[in-house]
């Protein structure tokens, strides 16, 4: 799934590790997620987007939307 | 495995119960050498060995339900996955070439062993292209 985590994570000047330590996740979960291999489950989604303060759609691409773009 | 708190955990038993396997293994031939059981005595002798062996998959198996990190979780269950269908399709097509009088009988434990090789082999594949893919990114 598309996302903006990479981005979020640069504005902030965190490494990987950084967030993965943040999030209580290995640094491949960050990476994983990051590149779009890995979808999270809908608990890690939602502590991701209660760490950068935003609503899950805000930070991952709905795919059904991507695709009708 | 993964150097998280339930990864560290699978490594504390699973050391311990291969190390039993071992001495187990030792015994249960050393005692059959010496003394050629028959019966029961040697139906329980037999199995001596096989007991750590399903003590690893248990350890296996504490390991998936204790790992907290769903992506690790995830990423070694696709790679069991890939060590059973290995092993499902050898062992059936080992046992038709063995009825037909093709192969040679091997014993039903070596099934684990090519699990092992299989869920191996995939995690190393895996982590391969995690790297690249990961270096690329």
């Amino acid at each position: 799934m598309k996302n903006s985590l990479r981005v979020l994570r640069a504005e902030r000047g965190w490494s990987q590790q950084d967030l993965a330590e943040r999030l209580e996740v290995s640094r491949q979960s960050v990476n994983a997620i990051e590149t779009g291999r890995y979808d999270p489950s809908l608990p890690l989604a939602f502590r991701i987007a209660d760490l950068f303060g935003l609503t899950i759609e805000a930070i991952f691409t709905n795919p059904a939307k991507d695709t009708e773009q | 495995m993964p150097t998280t708190p339930a990864g560290r955990r699978y490594l504390k038993r699973f050391v311990p119960t291969m190390t039993a396997y071992v001495a187990a293994l030792f015994v249960s031939n050393r005692v059959a050498a010496v003394w050629q059981p028959e019966g029961a005595a040697l139906i329980a002798l037999s199995f001596l060995p096989a007991l750590p062996i399903i003590g690893v998959i248990i350890v296996i198996g504490l390991y998936l339900a204790e790992e907290s990190d769903e992506y690790l979780r995830h990423r070694i269950v696709v790679s069991m996955l890939v060590g059973l269908g290995l092993m499902l399709s050898v062992t059936t097509a080992w046992g038709f070439l063995e009825e037909s009088g093709v192969v040679p009988h091997v014993p039903a434990y070596f099934a684990f062993i090519l699990w092992c090789a299989g869920w191996g082999a995939a995690q190393c594949v895996l982590a391969l292209r995690e790297r690249v893919q990961g270096d690329a990114a």
